[in-house]
């Protein structure tokens, strides 16, 4: 991409929606996340002046760290922006606390609230409190039991706890996670979130196409004839081994990111936008989605793991060689399959689902691909006239683009594909927020629009039960199939589609 | 005297006519009059025994200075009815619209201009209505639970003794409230100016150090400077409004403010939200972006003559492009006087400004307001690029005269802001800071700079 020099008309006109003094508490500060995504993100919204002055971070750990130890870790991790900003972050390290906590000690959480009022007190944070579990999953249920113990979310307009993925292992453990969370809070107060809809080109899913006429006419089963959504990932397992092992490519990105896009780019036009107004929408549209073949899911998912591959220059390892990995490991790094919607719009449309780690690019897209053309009135330079296709580019090169027919230049009539292309970088020029950077934002904000609620999650892992169980009791049904790394996953992939006569685009 | 807990009620709006925004409005039930000496331990004795277990929001303290003189004036000659409430009520600026000509002054002249209360205050009449200051409140600022809602009511009567109202609090559950324990208090002083002057010596006592202040000068900046300087010390919070009083003197409250360190916000500088948001996105195409260093004219039209808000947007978009101020001079205008000035671009090169006064038939609420921009940019190897923005509610036509068949144009139509004062002082208090939007902060000095010592 070229360098783009920023609008400087631009410059702290974001500021639309303004964040109530608050203060949010991290449990698991000590983690990873928190310094590598939360302060980030929380300090690149205090240098947008989106932050009030009356806000406070409480990091909350085992770690007996002091205020000033945890100012110093994140200013170290921070490094390059604190060089950058150097003033900036010294008034927002300013608001920055410690209190060694241990969720599952009552005593600490007495303590908690002791220090919570202080903070509030020194802040002015008004009692405003979003409590961030940035801990381990099966901590969910008990951080929440132990939050609502001490009294921390009894007031539903001043607290609420934002849940990191995954929301379970399976629809069950989801059904149990949700009864735990909603004893202690109201649903109003919990955000479930995925960082995916904190990007800004998911979200523009739904403004591509319900602030357009041109567009939802035609989203449906009489001209559209089948929906691709792909995440693709050119890294391996890296340093995630010991998570990745047990969750897989299915649990990891398709439960949550690519069914996610599949809610907004299916969903039914929300009668306002209002939070409730959409996810009423995402929810129905995945209470109606199932696999192609619930009864024999094994006809309508391929699972794949990466063997070894690259390059002479640059070899690359295949899973079960990376460290941390079982050496036998079905575990899948791929996963393709097919979907149908069972409501008025989708009726017989296939949707097809796939991700995986080690293919050739880095990239998430979703293509509506058109239905032909009744007749064929002109030779096609192709053969065929290629099927007009909208292409939603969510990462990377963040656009759209548009493919149909025009008129070969020449004496003959002869038809060939274009693209209109739309594009943010040359629209827009300006990189857009981090995904947490939104969704730490409409957090505090109160927002849940771009959160996952209790219906939706048990939707979503509803619709992959029948390949849990599968994989579950008789993986032998639905092997790994190996594939070099950096192709774009298994062959017994393409024959997914080959069987309907299509081929997966290859971007 | 027994402290009283009081609860917000909803109620239909006090006003015959439905206030401007026609958002929901919470009204107290009437608050006690205490006497002046007795406020403060009145207060105490009513945390500490009648709300025994609520120690109220932990929020911040809201100062107004509230005196409404154009609803005032309004009420007393008989031309809207009472009850007095300071709120924004469109039945007052509709009746304001109507005076404006049988009072003498220019048809262009804005509703909320300090010239209209004090011309209207001309007028006899001597209907009386009675005063809800301080005890209606907008539920946007209600729901924020102040912690202490501190109005001073200066009436017409210059010889008003001082009152003083006091109440326990909370907005229903559903407006943000807790539904229990009260949420704050509201203090109400009333009276002549020389009694409000007596109020001030109550004001360090009900402020206190422990929560954040703002104050909202809901008035003139004309009015006197020693109530300003008594209401609002640092590290107070000020709003104000800039488009309220005589220009200079509004330029120079904003850049003392400034100066002093005190986190300012001027509510005309927040209207200009639309403009400011209209011209950043012609120049958000980076294709666009290397015409924005080559600028060489700009021109604004704005509503009667008052050009601070005009000013102020020459003034951002000059400090965001690194122009330096050559020189400015008062221009004859068709109406009044218009502003001339130079700029120098980061390159050397030359930047015609001009503000002009334009007459209205329908003047906007506050004085001064925006009724046209107009930007040419001469890019290198490009045709120029006009980019021309006008206001919804009428046209630009002298921005879009003359000479412009060449170059490429974008040309875009700002919305009005919707919002009333009010919700805008909500949004304010909602999420305020404790220092100076820093935008405001650059653009204040050079707008200040740019307004000519002296008319022609």
């Amino acid at each position: 991409m070229t360098t783009i020099l920023t609008n400087p008309l631009r410059v702290g006109l974001r500021q639309e929606r303004v964040i109530s003094p608050q203060c949010i508490v991290i449990f698991g500060a000590s983690g990873d996340l928190t310094h590598r995504k939360l302060i980030p993100a929380l300090f690149e919204l205090f240098r947008q002046r989106r932050l009030p002055s009356e806000f406070a971070v409480l990091g909350c750990a085992r770690r007996p760290w002091s205020d000033e130890e945890f100012r110093q870790k994140m200013g170290d991790s921070l490094a390059e922006q604190v060089a950058e900003h150097p003033r900036a972050w010294d008034a927002f390290a300013q608001g920055l606390f410690y209190e060694p906590v241990d969720l599952q000690q009552p005593e600490h959480l007495v303590r908690l609230g002791t220090r919570l009022e202080a903070v509030d007190r020194l802040r002015a944070t008004r009692g405003n409190r979003t409590f961030y579990l940035s801990v381990s999953p099966e901590f969910y249920g008990s951080g929440c039991r132990a939050l609502a113990g001490a009294g921390l979310l009894a007031d539903p307009e001043r607290s609420r706890v934002v849940i990191e993925k995954p929301f379970g292992r399976d629809y069950a453990s989801a059904q149990a996670l949700n009864k735990v969370v909603q004893a202690c809070a109201k649903e109003s107060q919990v955000f479930r979130i995925d960082h995916y809809l904190g990007k800004e080109t998911v979200q523009n899913i739904l403004v591509l196409r319900f602030a357009n006429t041109i567009f939802e006419p035609i989203w449906n089963r009489n001209y559209i004839a089948n929906v691709q959504i792909t995440a693709a990932e050119t890294v391996g397992v890296e340093e995630r081994a010991g998570y990745y092992e047990s969750s897989g490519a299915l649990r990891d990105m398709v439960q949550n990111h690519l069914t996610q896009i599949l809610a907004l780019t299916a969903m039914e036009p929300p009668g306002r936008f209002d939070p409730e107004a959409i996810r009423n929408e995402k929810a129905k549209v995945l209470q109606s989605a199932h696999l192609a073949r619930e009864d024999e899911p094994w006809k309508c998912c391929v699972r794949g793991q990466y063997a070894a591959g690259g390059s002479r220059a640059q070899p690359l390892s295949g899973y079960r060689q990376e460290p941390g990995v079982n050496p036998n490991s079905t575990t899948e790094t791929y996963v393709a399959m097919k979907v149908f919607i069972d409501n008025w719009r989708w009726q017989g449309v296939p949707f097809y689902l796939r991700t995986g780690k080690r293919l050739p690019k880095r990239l998430s897209e979703v293509v509506l691909t058109f239905r032909e053309a009744p007749v064929h009135l002109f030779d096609a330079a192709g053969g065929a006239p290629t099927p007009n296709q909208l292409i939603l580019r969510i990462q990377p090169d963040e656009g759209a683009d548009i493919k149909f027919e025009v008129k070969a230049p020449g004496s003959g009539m002869r038809s060939r594909p274009v693209d209109m292309a739309f594009s943010y970088d040359e629209s827009f020029g300006e990189p857009s927020d981090e995904g947490y950077v939104r969704l730490l934002a409409d957090a505090m904000l109160g927002d849940p629009t771009l959160f996952t609620r209790s219906d939706e999650v048990e939707a979503a892992w509803r619709l992959y039960t029948p390949l849990l169980e599968l994989i579950e009791e008789a993986p032998w049904q639905l092997p790994v199939h190996p594939y070099e790394a950096r192709t774009w996953g298994p062959a017994a992939s393409d024959n997914l589609l080959a069987e309907d006569g299509l081929i997966w685009r290859r971007p | 005297m027994r402290p009283q807990a009081l609860r917000l009620t909803r109620s239909a709006p006090p006003a015959p006519h439905p206030p401007r925004a026609m958002s929901t409005q919470l009204t107290l039930q009437a608050p006690l009059e205490v006497p002046p000496a007795e406020v403060t331990p009145y207060l105490e004795r009513l945390w500490h025994d009648g709300l025994e277990g609520s120690t109220g929001a932990a929020t911040f303290t809201l100062l107004v200075w509230d005196p409404a003189w154009l609803e005032q004036q309004l009420v007393r000659i008989g031309r809207v009815d009472g009850p007095i409430t300071g709120l924004d009520r469109a039945d007052v600026l509709d009746a304001a619209r109507e005076i404006v000509t049988l009072v003498g002054l220019p048809p262009s002249t804005a509703p909320m201009d300090p010239r209209l209360a004090w011309a209207v205050g001309q007028q006899p009449g001597s209907h009386a209505a009675t005063d809800l200051r301080g005890r209606t409140v907008e539920s946007a600022i209600s729901s924020l639970t102040p912690r202490r809602l501190i109005t001073l009511a200066p009436t017409l009567d210059d010889g008003h003794p001082l009152e003083t109202l006091v109440a326990a609090y909370c907005p229903l559950p559903e407006d943000g409230g807790t539904g229990g324990a009260a949420c704050g208090d509201v203090v109400v002083l009333r009276g002549g100016m020389g009694a409000m002057k007596q109020g001030l010596g109550l004001l360090q006592s009900l402020v206190g150090n422990d929560l954040p202040c703002w104050v909202w000068w809901n008035s003139s900046l004309d009015e006197p400077p020693e109530m300003l300087e008594a209401l609002a010390p640092p590290p107070r919070r000020l709003v104000i409004d800039t488009s309220l009083g005589d220009p200079r003197r509004c330029l120079e409250v904003l850049v003392d403010r400034i100066d002093r360190g005190q986190a300012l916000n001027d509510l005309n500088w927040l209207r200009l939200r639309s403009w400011r948001e209209s011209l950043a996105m012609v120049f958000d195409p980076p294709s666009r972006r290397d015409a924005l260093g080559r600028v060489v004219q700009l021109d604004i039209d704005v509503e009667g003559e008052h050009p601070v808000k005009g000013l102020l947007l020459a003034a951002w978009i000059a400090d965001r492009l690194g122009w330096h101020l050559v020189a400015s001079e008062s221009v004859a205008a068709d109406v009044g006087h218009g502003i001339a000035a130079e700029f120098q671009r980061t390159d050397g090169a030359t930047v015609r400004f001009r503000l002009m006064p334009v007459p209205v038939g329908v003047p906007k609420a506050h004085p001064g307001a925006i009724v046209g921009l107009r930007l040419i940019c001469e890019p290198a190897g490009r045709p120029p690029l006009c980019v021309i923005l006008c206001s919804e509610s009428g046209g630009c036509m002298r921005l879009e005269s003359g000479g412009m068949a060449s170059m490429e144009l974008a040309e875009e139509v700002v919305p009005l802001p919707e919002e009333s004062e009010e919700r805008e002082l909500a949004r304010l208090l909602g999420g305020g800071h404790d220092t100076t939007n820093p935008l405001l902060a650059a653009a204040a000095p050079l707008a200040a700079e740019l307004l000519p010592s002296a008319a022609p």
